[in-house]
């Protein structure tokens, strides 16, 4: 409209026009086709797959890290622990869907995605107690499959410790040159460390392996800086609590030869053990650093 | 067959019915209240009797007419609005019959629930305002014939109420009253402001639309239904009194206070304007009576302006009124849900600026007509 | 007479409170009440990690969410000095356009009920349904998305999204030409609009009003333009700005500002490059400010963020323009009806959500 006119309206803008025009819409809603309006409880719309409903846990993929609990903004998940006649002893998230945002950082944090959101919706509940879903009231094992993954995966090399000779094979190997070699502290061997950020995924490194210590594993790509462990091997006992705590089996206990202690009867015992971490695998949930009583393992940005 | 001399079938039957048994029961008891029962069997057989007690009966079936008339234009209105909104409108409750069973869930809740009158109220004006305002509006619909075989009327010929339509426009005008009184006793500023809005609301459209209405008179030459239905036998009035017939719409929206002119219940601005403090029951008598107002309002127009219960025979003349009523209030309806609310000061201009003058011009081509001998 | 308009008024679009005191019909002070909804945001900012914020930021504003995560994000990511892939930029610009359309079309419906125009009322939260489905197809919810990321989106759009979002652009542009008929073409909607609540250019600028209510009394000044952030430089639009400053040219300023943002829609959606739409941000932020600054649909919003080396924000400032729009309004209020308060107040876009964070 230009500026001349402005304020200028016809007579027939008293009622006329704006009635011609809500007629055109009366007869397009009742002659011409159906109004707009979904009949809800018969009929329903169909969500898109990234729709952030309830949640579903796949107890099969979880590793139990709980970083889903982490990174809650609401606190509103938790571990919980179970005995599965299947899986054995194990530790499962648990969420409050009274306080629940439906932010989905849970699921995009997942490090196997196993954690997921459906499209139900309907989650209306009579008491604040029937919001708390226990990890079996998530459990949807096949639920996973059921729909195409939204995130990205990778094929990439995976360090199985306990096997590796340190024979420096894979090093030669790699194509990106982003395999190297570090030597252990008071271990005697080396360990290939990987840049994961340089790898192509063509697995020749996997495919060199006299041990099979590197398999070709597919991940999924997260995109949150997870803090990660510093190990400071001074303090280390050797117990081993963090090997057994670790989900993502990240460290490994390897003897350190020539610290055996000399017995009365002269013989020597065991050497004592150091943990040794392959940082490729680590997700991050900081459960090493919690678990560990002599403060060998630091983590800026977690509290114990 | 008119409605008074069904009625008076009605009322005759019943009057002897009971008559029986007063004289049974002077019959019975002879020794005390003999000649009591008597008397009043006779009183009750009188002619006086007789006719007040069908004139009663007339207007308990004009009423039940209305009301579920009224329940029609609700239901009506709702699905309209549904329609021109892109929704359904009322859709369960009744389903088979279109939703139409809304109105009375509705009314049912708000039958039940709790009436509150608020601490501070002027309880005489707000117990008396929704009083005044319900049976004002009734009083409308007591004078408005469907035909000439139905309406109130007061003989065996089916005679109305003389100068029935003056009778109609006075009474339309009480609401105004009741409504003051409802924002000045309710004790809020709100509702101070809306029935402050309503007084002087009809200042503004009050009189262009009697003036508007003396012209149909100067036409007709009669002050009844009957006369001015009669009159327009070979041309609608709405057709020489085009103007005057766009006033009259104007005027009986902002009578039956619709959205171009709801201000004294003007919902965004005022909350409920006039309404805000009532709830329950009163507030759905204001609401059902809003709209009995306007199957008045569509039930005028019709009368004056769109020739009443005339039309081709093939259907019955009740049925031919009610349709034009129907019309006349779908179109008012419409009207409301497409149009924003105009301003208290606009209303003022348009009502003395516009109005007026439309209908001062209206009132001059109506004489010209009839000296000129048309009509 | 004083009259309090709010806290639960249909006017308020929110919980706040206008008192205004009125001789007759005729307002002769106004005072405006906030702080009904202060929910401590800020605060709550400072105990979540910059990630966990995200969500939070959300809540700002529920008309306009993903302009507010977006804000933070693109604070964060000033503070880390992060460099966002070029494809997340678009799909951050098709997004936040998006977000502007839905906005203004909740702002348009809100304002037809306000001057009791009820299928303007319907007809608004109508066509919003076809951005929100939209955004919900690309986020996975309907009113709070938590899409972008520090560092780019959460993840890529869907395929064939974007020949949704083409088709939803030619509806919008159908429709808006069916709303200019029935809001212009009707001369009491006119009649309510013009001269009523005008706010002078030099005025507007002394108090700090922003955004449409700004470019509405003259003053051209889009941050879209003068600052472009994400693509926006490489996007052709106007700023849609006009002289009077009336509640009409605040309603025209927005019916011009959807049309503009259905042409960035449509440029940001086809001149979409490939590649990767996220990168990997710092877990912990340096020692040091982040700033920035967007146009919000309702103005100019701002957020500083303070870093001091962990991961959590030292300290959050949220600018929000309502805040500043809402203070300004008894200057502009004074002289006119009670009928215009809503016309006026609903001309500014209220949202209290980020007015009391």
């Amino acid at each position: 409209m230009a500026e001349a006119e402005r304020g200028k309206v016809s007579f027939f803008g008293y009622v006329l026009r704006p009635m011609m025009r809500t007629g055109k819409q009366l007869v397009r809603s009742l002659v011409l086709g159906k109004p707009n309006t979904v009949l809800y409880p018969h009929q329903k719309l169909v969500l898109p797959q990234v729709y952030r409903g309830k949640h579903t846990l796949d107890f099969k993929k979880c590793i139990g890290c709980g970083n889903c609990v982490t990174i809650c903004p609401n606190d509103c998940m938790w571990l919980e622990k179970l005995e599965d006649p299947e899986l054995g002893k194990i530790e499962r998230p648990g969420v409050d869907l009274g306080r629940c945002l439906f932010c989905g950082f849970c699921a995009e944090v997942c490090p196997t995605c196993a954690l997921h959101m459906t499209t139900e919706f309907e989650l209306a509940g009579g008491d604040r107690e029937s919001f708390k879903l226990g990890p079996k009231d998530i459990r949807d094992d096949g639920f996973a499959g059921s729909f195409k993954e939204e995130r990205t995966k990778r094929a990439v090399p995976t360090l199985d410790l306990s096997k590796c000779t340190g024979c420096e094979k894979c090093a030669g190997e790699c194509p990106e040159m982003c395999i190297a070699m570090i030597s252990m502290d008071k271990v005697g061997r080396k360990k290939p460390e990987i840049n994961l950020a340089k790898c192509s995924s063509q697995g020749k490194c996997a495919a060199v392996c006299p041990e099979k210590a590197l398999t070709m594993t597919e991940v999924y790509e997260s995109y949150f800086e997870m803090p990660q462990p510093k190990f400071v091997l001074e303090s280390c006992s050797g117990c081993g609590a963090c090997a057994r705590a670790c989900p993502a089996e990240v460290i490994y206990m390897l003897e350190m030869p020539g610290t055996e202690k000399t017995l009365k009867d002269g013989k020597k015992g065991k050497p004592k053990k150091r943990a040794v971490f392959v940082l490729e695998k680590c997700v991050g949930c900081g459960r090493c650093f919690k678990v560990c009583k002599f403060e060998a393992i630091e983590m800026p940005g977690v509290s114990k | 067959m008119n409605l008074y001399e069904f009625c008076n079938i009605i009322i005759v039957w019943l009057v002897d019915l009971v008559n029986n048994l007063w004289y049974w029961l002077g019959d019975f008891l002879p020794w005390v209240f003999g000649d009591f029962f008597t008397w009043a069997g006779d009183l009750a057989a009188s002619d006086g009797h007789i006719a007040a007690m069908t004139i009663l009966l007339e207007v308990l079936v004009v009423l039940i007419v209305a009301i579920v008339n009224v329940l029609n234009f609700i239901w009506l209105d709702r699905k309209l609005s549904g329609r021109i909104f892109d929704f359904y409108g009322p859709y369960y409750v009744g389903y088979r019959i279109g939703g139409w069973l809304q109105n009375i869930a509705d009314g049912m809740k708000l039958f039940v629930k709790e009436i509150i009158t608020p601490k501070d109220v002027d309880r005489l004006g707000f117990v008396l305002a929704p009083v005044i305002f319900v049976s004002s509006s009734f009083l409308i619909l007591a004078t408005i014939p469907l035909s000439p075989n139905f309406g109130v009327s007061t003989n065996m010929d089916g005679d109305f109420v003389a100068a029935g339509v003056l009778f109609a426009f006075a009474a339309f005008a009480i609401a105004p009253f009741s409504i003051l009184l409802a924002g000045w006793s309710s004790n809020n500023k709100y509702t101070l402001i809306g029935g402050m809005r309503s007084a002087a609301q009809m200042m503004s459209y009050e009189i262009p639309l009697l003036l508007v209405v003396a012209s149909v008179f100067l036409l007709s030459g009669d002050f009844s239904f009957v006369g001015v239905v009669d009159a327009q036998h070979d041309v609608w009035f709405a057709i020489p009194l085009f103007i005057g017939f766009i006033v009259f719409l104007v005027c009986i929206a902002a009578e039956v206070e619709v959205t171009p002119f709801d201000l004294p219940e003007a919902e965004a601005e005022l909350v409920e304007g006039w309404t805000t403090e009532y709830c329950g029951m009163r507030f759905g008598f204001f609401m059902m009576t809003s709209y009995l107002r306007g199957y008045a309002g569509g039930a005028l127009a019709t009368a004056l302006f769109l020739g009443g219960w005339q039309g081709p025979a093939l259907i019955p003349d009740e049925i031919w009124f009610l349709i034009k009523a129907y019309c006349v209030f779908v179109v008012i309806e419409w009207m409301r849900w497409s149009v924003p609310r105009v301003r208290v000061d606009q209303i003022l201009n348009l009502g003395w600026k516009r109005l007026m003058p439309l209908a001062m011009l209206n009132l001059v081509i109506a004489a010209a007509l009839k000296t000129m001998g048309w009509f | 007479m004083w009259i309090n308009m709010g806290p639960q008024h249909p006017m308020t679009h929110g919980l706040w409170n206008l008192r205004i005191k009125v001789d007759g019909e005729t307002i002769v002070d106004a005072e405006p009440e906030v702080g009904y909804l202060h929910r401590g945001i800020e605060k709550i900012c400072e105990n979540r990690t910059f990630t966990q914020v995200i969500p939070i930021t959300d809540r700002l504003c529920y008309g306009s969410s993903m302009s507010w995560s977006h804000l933070y994000c693109r604070s964060v990511e000033d503070l880390m000095g992060l460099e966002v892939p070029p494809r997340a930029q678009y799909i951050r610009v098709a997004v936040l356009e998006m977000q502007r359309i839905a906005s203004h079309l909740m702002w348009l419906a809100a304002y037809a009920a306000d001057l009791g125009m009820m299928a303007g009322f319907i007809y608004g939260m109508r066509d919003r349904e076809v951005f929100v489905d939209l955004l919900q197809d690309l986020t996975g919810s309907r009113l709070t998305y938590n899409y972008p990321r520090v560092g780019g989106v959460s993840h890529d759009v869907p395929p064939g999204w974007d020949k949704d979002a083409l088709r939803a652009c030619d509806y919008m542009e159908q429709r808006l030409r069916e709303y200019e008929d029935i809001y212009e073409g009707s001369k009491i909607f006119m009649m309510r609009n013009v001269g009523v609540g005008v706010l002078k250019r030099d005025l507007a600028m002394n108090l700090g009003v922003t955004g449409p209510p700004m470019r509405a009394s003259g003053a051209k000044y889009d941050l879209r333009k003068d600052r472009p952030y994400e693509a926006y430089d490489e996007m052709d639009f106007q700023v849609c700005s006009r002289t009077e400053g009336d509640c009409f040219a605040r309603y025209r300023v927005r019916m011009d500002e959807m049309w503009e943002s259905c042409r960035i829609i449509r440029q940001a959606v086809q001149k979409m490059p490939k590649g990767e739409w996220r990168v990997v941000a710092p877990r912990n932020a340096p020692a040091g400010t982040g700033v920035a600054m967007v146009e919000d649909p309702r103005g100019e919003g701002m957020m500083y963020v303070v870093g001091d080396g962990t991961d959590r924000p030292y300290r959050l400032k949220i600018r929000s323009p309502i805040f500043v729009t809402v203070s300004a309004a008894p200057q502009f209020l004074v002289g006119y009806k009670i009928a215009d308060v809503v016309a006026i107040m609903g001309g500014l876009d209220m949202c209290i959500g980020e007015n009391d964070r």
